[in-house]
């Protein structure tokens, strides 16, 4: 079985939307248990909208790839084109940003909480992430079990 | 065709004339009067009505060219305005993507019902919260009922923050039921160990406007019976 893939530009709100949803769809073909189907879904809102609230623009390209032991993988891969995480560790703690803590009073500007990669991280089996010219790639890997 | 020794052709000015004429039909595009005319003046056969016969293929070509163009041109203005018509429905739709993902519903007098379906992310979580609180605000509401019976899973920290969201709603005066806990969510909040203190949580939404209506009937009933007291007193 060949490795078959997907991608959605991301522009705006609505497009994390039409992508998180039509992920669900997808993990679901693949055999992928409802409520994991939803959290991969989940993890494809958080990435998206990290895209539309701190890159220029980008593109979540889903990869479903049967060959990965025990019964293949779904891959989410994130591009964008924007300035880089300072420090991904710290972008991973609930309520910080890539610098540092978030103001709770700013909370409600930023359209956030400061969990999104948090909630990546936790959700997915793993999380990579690597600098790419101009931009960069988060990619979060689902096992199909 | 006579072929004389002589390089000069005699042309009546009349002929060139028509010729003339043609070319300027021609040039607005009037293809069909440009070959009448030419057609016309080809009763002499000379060198002259072969450059006119010349001439009028070439019209006859260039006309049917144009028409084509004509045509595709036409065509193509058609689909650009299908084009923008359905970038137009695109944009719509992608509004109301973004209002329907935070519905708010006033079901009865000072009661908010705010239905959630689909799937909640962190900013989407942001978002209602924001926005119920306001609408809480703009509307005097007494009592808000989150509805997630459409929703089976959520991240902790997320489902955290929505139950934080809960106990603001308390802070602005107003009352917060969560409805429709389904068993996924359920495990969710108590692995996370969120304190549900003080946040009712019912079966269904039905439960919670019923829950409203006994209350409030309550209360009018011991209205009344307080004002029926104080009446007898006076009496």
């Amino acid at each position: 079985m060949p490795v078959e893939t997907r991608a959605f530009a991301i522009q705006g709100r609505s497009d994390a939307i039409v992508a998180a949803s039509q992920a669900r769809r997808f993990a679901l073909r693949f055999g992928m248990a409802t409520r994991r189907a939803t959290e991969l879904a989940i993890v494809v809102s958080e990435l998206a909208s990290n895209i539309v609230k701190h890159g220029i623009r980008g593109e979540i390209r889903l990869a479903h790839d049967p060959e990965v032991p025990p019964r293949g993988e779904i891959t989410i891969e994130a591009h964008d084109v924007g300035p880089p995480i300072r420090d991904l560790q710290m972008a991973m703690i609930d309520g910080y940003d890539d610098v540092g803590p978030i103001d709770p009073a700013l909370l409600l500007r930023r359209r956030g909480i400061g969990a999104g990669l948090g909630a990546v991280a936790r959700l997915a089996d793993r999380l990579e992430y690597r600098k790419e010219e101009g931009g960069k790639v988060l990619t979060a890997r689902f096992l199909l079990r | 065709m006579a072929q004389s020794e002589d390089p000069h052709v005699i042309v009546t000015s009349d002929r060139l004339q028509s010729v003339i004429e043609a070319l300027s039909y021609a040039s607005v595009d009037e293809f069909d009067s440009c070959l009448d005319l030419l057609q016309r003046s080809g009763e002499i056969k000379d060198e002259f009505s072969e450059l006119e016969t010349a001439f009028s293929i070439f019209v006859r070509e260039l006309g049917e060219a144009k028409s084509e163009l004509n045509r595709t041109l036409a065509q193509q203005e058609s689909i650009n305005r299908e084009l923008e018509a359905k970038l137009e429905t695109i944009e719509v739709q992608q509004a109301a993507i973004r209002e329907l993902s935070t519905p708010i519903i006033e079901v009865w007098a000072g009661v908010l019902c705010l239905p959630v379906v689909g799937i909640v992310d962190s900013q989407r979580s942001a978002e209602m919260t924001e926005t119920l609180l306001e609408t809480i605000v703009a509307k005097q509401a007494r009592m808000a009922i989150v509805d997630i019976t459409g929703i089976d899973v959520m991240d902790t920290k997320t489902a955290d923050h929505f139950i934080k969201m809960a106990r603001a709603v308390r802070l602005l005066g107003a009352e917060c039921i969560v409805s429709g806990i389904n068993p996924g969510i359920a495990q969710t909040l108590t692995h996370i160990g969120v304190d549900l203190t003080g946040i009712r949580t019912l079966r269904s939404l039905r439960d919670a406007l019923q829950l409203y209506l006994r209350e409030t009937e309550q209360l009018v009933v011991h209205q009344h019976s307080q004002l029926a007291r104080k009446l007898t007193a006076e009496a």
